[in-house]
């Protein structure tokens, strides 16, 4: 019984958390400081899920091969513009790396 | 390329990397002594992959609901700041429509349908597309973890594991337009490591991301575009 209430309360939570945002109705003009807030959050979330998941790429501290490939993929990102070779530069560099034992 | 198309053309590796992922999810409880439709219920009710692991570690040791619960909040609170992100390029779209968006809100499909809209797109096809396709990629990993169990190979190999990781950063490297982007951008990388590596896992990247967009007001506008 634990699992599905915790579940089901997990559940709920967490669609409250994507629903929300979502559900409001805006009225009239967000004041500025308010848009210049949000247009920065996007960049500002996806560059913190990257940045978590190189200091700690699986419950432990990177060992510097998670390190080389995001710097990698941030290259190849910025220079081709293709989110496929980045992807693909930074699974292969990290991989390499692991394997000289990073 | 119609947007539908796109989606799947430019999000493939994401897609495949939540199957490779779901799999060792479904391992892992299985082996927490979860059922398979436990397994499988807890990732189409939550639906969010680190605070499934959470919480199946959670349940392991013998937590509380109200502890697992209140976990699986705080690992997740991050999607109110993706929602509010959203929210200004939905306009369009009904109720029903939103709240069904909302179910389908992931990390994923955030920086691929963010990504779509700052390249000027105002469909939701693309978002809606890539969202439902990654639940059902997530679903058929975390359920043939579950059924087919240790038979399956570590992610780790091959580097596999990263491409999530990955997908974000370079998100973020194309999606750079100008100066105050790429700082606000370095903050919130480096804030979200720091935490992550002090032990604030659960809400490194919830807090990463609210605070460094405030980086944004101590530049000055010159700066800006």
């Amino acid at each position: 019984m634990t699992f599905w209430i915790a579940v089901v309360a997990g559940g709920v939570l967490t669609y409250l958390t994507r629903s929300i945002p979502l559900a409001m109705t805006l009225r009239g003009t967000a004041p500025a400081a308010a848009r210049r807030y949000l247009d920065a959050l996007p960049i500002a979330i996806i560059a913190a899920l990257a940045g978590a998941g190189t200091a700690v790429p699986d419950g432990g501290p990177t060992g510097g091969a998670e390190v080389g490939a995001v710097i990698v993929a941030v290259a190849i990102g910025a220079w081709r513009r293709n989110l496929l070779f980045a992807v693909i530069a930074g699974v292969v560099t990290v991989a390499a790396l692991r394997a000289l034992g990073l | 390329m119609t947007p539908a198309r796109a989606a799947l053309a430019e999000g493939w590796p994401l897609l495949l990397t939540s199957v490779v992922i779901g799999i060792p999810y479904g391992v892992i409880a299985r082996q927490a002594g979860l059922s398979v439709i436990e397994t499988s219920a807890m990732s189409v009710i939550v639906f969010a992959g680190a605070a499934q692991f959470a919480a199946v570690e959670l349940l392991r040791s013998g937590a509380g609901a109200p502890v697992v619960a209140l976990t699986i909040l705080l690992i997740n609170a991050r999607h109110l700041l993706m929602a509010a992100a959203l929210r200004p390029f939905v306009g369009g779209a009904s109720l029903v429509r939103r709240l069904g968006l909302a179910y389908i809100l992931t990390d994923e499909a955030f920086a691929m349908g963010i990504g779509h809209f700052r390249r000027g797109h105002r469909d939701l096809s693309y978002y809606t597309v890539f969202g439902i396709s990654l639940w059902c990629c997530w679903n058929a990993g975390t359920l043939a973890g579950a059924v087919f169990g240790a038979g399956v190979t570590d992610p780790s190999r091959f580097g596999i594991d990263f491409a999530i990781t990955a997908s974000f950063a370079a998100i973020v490297a194309i999606g750079v337009r100008h100066r105050a982007d790429a700082i606000v951008a370095l903050a919130a990388a480096l804030v979200a490591a720091a935490l992550r590596l002090g032990g604030a896992s659960a809400v490194a990247v919830v807090a990463a991301g609210a605070l460094a967009p405030l980086v944004a007001f101590a530049l000055h506008d010159e700066d800006r575009r």
